[in-house]
């Protein structure tokens, strides 16, 4: 495949997920509201809030240097980027640069965390300093386990480019009854619920609270800043997404281009993440977030979850 | 005239410019006039340009240069070959030294006396010359001489302030280990001279396995201590603080990576060690890097802070290494390459990224006048050059793309990522738990450089000392720039560089993903521009902070504070020793008088490895001091004479 089926790749990948990611982060608020016996916010609620942001004025702390006003704009080139690594509808044949690299994708977010931790100690709040010092504690801990997710993954499927992985998966007829890629899908959920701030690990919903941790650092955040984190936190989200459907339930993915193809592989992959979202949203309705220093047990439970399938793997082979 | 012959009269050239440098402040040594070290400095600097241009068609055309400086005897002489290998670490030296003797040209005009400056000058230059010289001897005397040489030039850079009772300590504890250091490495070479009966390094294949593994386990010692491998790590975080900044980027970008040279120099030429000492070196690395990024993480001295993340650098060099021989003992060329190279690449990373992050905290130890991160703050808006420079480090040793930290990092991942070849299930399941405790390192080293970065140049100032601080002048801002500079471009040009040197592997080609991060910025700004126009101006107000009257930096984050957290979770590994002491005015102690009370972290290594050694050396040596006492000649006449019959009786039985 050449050049200009890869540009547009890019092209379309980075626009569906920076149109589609706004509504799952509606819908999952719509399905707790409903948990919680509420009407909810309309489905395009998030989109009417990053317009609205982006004509909101600015404002900066007196204290705070240039980390804070380059952040936002790092943080969302940063998850565009990271958006060209998981390919969302269909799959590119050539390599791409290396754009598919697992490591790549991880590491590209976890330069978005690093700018998003400093930006939380630069107004030199206690607020965004705690957000910062947990987050970074959480993603600290959390790593291996996601590398060990990635790993048993890689060494499944042998190889660690993601474009590989999902055609490897849209080639074997039922990727879900493989019992290696069903544990890591639990793995790779949980992955998706840490990652994106979510219960028990964070709670989304409170503001100004000690138990939060993702919305403690963009506290400072004001205006079209505030709208480029947030638009990248619903990208990110997406992403992380993409990754599980794609390798689980890839019905839909298309390895070859086609018009139809894509228009059927967009709605596919939008249905099957809107029911994730409502997992999402009903799983974070049902339990409450845990302590701080409860979370290394689930780590590390998810961390045994993927090492199981290692061992699995290897004394099976 | 061939390329072997310009590349070596290159470098003579330049070790010969290197020498002048060296020894011009020498003739002048309690001279005052800045001239004669700026001219000291200045052909030091072209010495380094010169042997980086030697070096490069070495690199580039895979050239072996062999030559002879000095031959004593038929067994002594000092022959040297440069090839590939030795030709990468002498670039490796030659830059990072180039952005110090920079650096050096406005940081040593802070000390007082002219004495120490001229000497300091001579001594860098020395150390330099020492360091190249290492890498490209051929024969053990050389190797040893110059590496003898390397130490003692470095110990009395270490030694620079000896008035200071810490810098005594240190350098005390340096001196000790670079010797033991050295005594490793002397029963190793002595057991290869034994072993192929020449005193050059020769190749030890098929040599009895036994004696190989002696071998390995003395040099290892003998260069993990050099090198700062845990448990041999305790010099480092004592000698980076207390030497000046630009002694300890020397030694902790490249003094250290010597080490790594003579490992990656047995592992790839003398001797492939056999596949448990493979693992040996992976645990050992893997040991390495999570503690030293553990330790890290609760120091608040931003100096030894940056000596402990050198272990785990180390650590994550000896990664690359371990893998490397257990490849190849499988047979898996591609990979056992793949590791190797990134071992090597993250050696000249972390060489330029951590000479380039202690520059910068050099800088700011002098701006501020302390090492104590929690007495800093607010550098960024006093301090914009020099934090911005502290940034490309940071985040270059955070491994994170487009820097360099990421692609040498990334390669050892991979290694890790394909050991499903290996075909061993326990070496597997060991190779995945290196692999996940490997993650953890890494991303720990990120937590710690938010922390050492936002504690320091972030928010508001602590104290005074860091409220008064203004920017270092201008060669202290363009030494720590030239391994900024190469910490992107090694970054983002790392996959051409290594086609164009011919390895073909399978790394993101970040040259092109840096261009697309180019291009989505631009299109970006440019919308935001668009549609984020508004009637407001943009605002500066105060940081919200729940209804406070003012904000005040008493109720700023710490960097305690900050890695808390942390702290909690790794509890195990910081023990710590509550010591109180109290004092009662009644005998019944009831009545409480005065009292003391202290938490000390409890240094595990210290306990139990080298205290108990220290203290039966310390025994040893007490009880010898008896024989000693004695006032008569005759009695010392006695022991000559058995220590004499002794060593005729040990040799005529060996020969």
């Amino acid at each position: 495949m050449n050049d200009s089926t890869f540009v547009f790749y890019i092209i379309f990948n980075l626009f569906f997920a920076v149109i589609i990611s706004p509504f799952f982060m509606s819908l999952i608020k719509k399905v707790k509201a409903y948990c919680q016996g509420r009407k909810g916010p309309q489905l395009f609620q998030t989109y009417y809030n990053l317009m609205k942001l982006m004509k909101k004025e600015v404002v900066y702390s007196s204290t705070s240097s240039n980390i804070m006003r380059i952040t936002p704009y790092i943080n969302i080139v940063v998850i565009l980027l990271s958006s060209i690594c998981v390919p969302l509808v269909f799959i590119p044949q050539s390599s791409g640069s290396g754009f598919g690299n697992i490591i790549l994708f991880l590491y590209l977010l976890a330069l978005a965390k690093f700018f998003m931790a400093l930006s939380g100690l630069d107004a030199g709040s206690t607020f965004g300093s705690m957000g910062s010092s947990r987050e970074m504690t959480i993603s600290a801990v959390f790593e291996p386990v996601i590398i060990i997710v990635f790993a048993a993954l890689a060494f499944v499927m042998n190889t660690a480019d993601i474009y590989r992985m999902f055609t490897n998966s849209v080639n074997s007829s039922m990727p879900f009854l493989n019992p290696i890629k069903f544990l890591n899908s639990i793995s790779l959920f949980i992955i998706l619920i840490v990652e994106t701030s979510r219960c028990p690990v964070d709670n989304p919903e409170t503001h100004l609270e000690l138990t939060m941790i993702h919305e403690a650092m963009l506290l400072e955040n004001t205006g079209k800043n505030l709208a480029l984190m947030e638009l990248s936190h619903a990208i990110k989200q997406t992403l992380l997404m993409a990754l599980l459907i794609n390798l689980i339930i890839p019905y839909g993915l298309i390895t070859t281009l086609t018009f139809t193809g894509v228009i059927l592989g967009a709605f596919s992959f939008f249905v099957k993440a809107s029911i994730v979202s409502v997992i999402v949203g009903v799983l974070e309705s049902s339990i409450a977030k845990s302590r701080l220093f409860r979370l290394p047990i689930l780590f590390m439970m998810v961390f045994f979850f993927s090492f199981l399938t290692i061992l699995f793997e290897v004394f099976l082979k | 005239m061939s390329l072997d012959t310009v590349s070596l009269n290159l470098f003579i050239a330049g070790m010969v410019f290197l020498l002048s440098a060296a020894v011009l402040p020498l003739l002048f040594l309690r001279n005052g006039k800045r001239m004669l070290r700026y001219s000291s400095l200045i052909s030091a600097f072209i010495s380094c340009l010169l042997v980086v241009c030697a070096s490069l068609p070495v690199v580039v055309y895979n050239l072996k240069i062999r030559f002879v400086i000095y031959t004593i005897t038929y067994f002594f002489s000092i022959t040297c070959m440069i090839d590939r290998l030795s030709a990468f670490f002498i670039i490796l030296i030659a830059v990072v030294s180039l952005s110090v003797i920079i650096y050096s040209f406005s940081y040593i005009e802070h000390m007082i006396e002219n004495i120490k400056k001229n000497m300091i000058v001579c001594l860098i230059c020395f150390f330099i010359v020492s360091m190249i010289m290492v890498v490209i001897s051929l024969n053990m005397f050389a190797f040893l001489f110059f590496w003898e040489i390397m130490s003692i030039t470095s110990f009395f850079l270490v030694m620079s302030e000896y008035e200071k009772a810490e810098t005594k300590k240190a350098g005390l504890f340096y001196f000790i280990m670079t010797q033991l250091s050295t005594l490793f490495l002397i029963f190793g070479f002595m057991a290869i001279a034994n072993i192929s009966g020449s005193y050059n390094f020769e190749n030890l294949d098929g040599v009895s396995s036994i004696a190989v593994n002696f071998i390995f386990v003395s040099l290892f010692i003998g260069f993990g201590i050099k090198a700062g491998i845990v448990p041999f790590h305790k010099w480092l975080p004592y000698a980076h603080p207390a030497s000046p900044s630009n002694v300890s980027a020397l030694m902790s970008g490249v003094m250290i990576k010597v080490a790594v040279y003579g490992i990656v120099r047995y592992v790839v030429d003398i001797a492939q060690p056999p596949l448990w000492g493979g693992i040996f070196i992976l645990i050992m690395g893997t040991i390495s890097a999570l503690l030293g990024v553990i330790y890290a993480l609760k120091e608040h001295d931003i100096k030894r802070l940056l000596a402990y993340h050198s272990i785990e650098n180390i650590g994550i060099i000896l990664l690359g290494v371990g893998l490397f021989v257990i490849f190849t003992n499988y047979n898996l060329t591609a990979l056992a390459t793949l590791s190797i190279l990134g071992a090597l690449f993250h050696t000249i990373n972390h060489a330029i990224f951590k000479s380039l992050l202690f520059m910068a905290a050099g800088s700011v130890v002098q701006a501020t006048g302390t090492r104590n991160i929690e007495e800093m703050g607010g550098l960024v808006k006093r301090m914009p050059f020099t934090s911005s420079l502290f940034l490309v480090g940071a985040v270059s040793i955070s491994a994170l793309p487009p820097f360099n930290g990421f692609v040498s990092e990334l390669m050892i991942f991979l290694g890790f990522f394909q050991s499903g070849a290996l075909l061993s299930p326990i070496l597997e399941i060991l190779m995945f738990t290196c692999l996940s405790l490997f993650a953890l390192t890494s991303s720990l080293a990120a937590a710690c450089f938010v922390k050492a970065f936002g504690i320091t140049f972030l928010a508001m100032p602590r104290s005074d000392h860091s409220k008064n601080a203004v920017e270092v002048k201008m060669p202290m801002l363009i030494g720590p720039a030239i391994p900024a500079v190469l910490c992107v471009v090694l970054g983002v040009f790392s996959s051409r560089i290594f086609t164009f040197l011919g390895f073909d592997l399978p790394i993101p080609d970040l040259l092109v993903i840096s261009s697309i991060a180019i291009i989505s910025a631009i299109a970006v700004i440019i919308i935001v521009k668009i549609s984020g126009r508004t009637k407001y101006p943009v605002r500066i107000d105060e940081t919200w902070g729940c209804g406070i009257l003012s904000q005040n930096p008493k109720m700023e984050y710490t960097a305690s504070g900050f890695s808390e957290p942390i702290m909690d979770i790794f509890k195990p590994v910081y023990r710590t020793h509550t010591h109180i002491e109290k004092e009662y005015s009644d005998k019944h102690n009831t009545l409480f008088q005065k009292g003391f009370a202290e938490i000390r972290l409890f240094e595990i290594f210290e306990e139990y490895l080298y205290m108990p050694i220290a203290r039966f050396v310390m025994k040893i040596s007490a009880d010898l001091a008896k024989i000693q006492n004695v006032i008569e000649p005759d009695s010392y006449i006695l022991y000559t004479f058995v220590t004499f019959l002794l060593l005729l009786i040990i040799g005529g039985w060996f020969i």
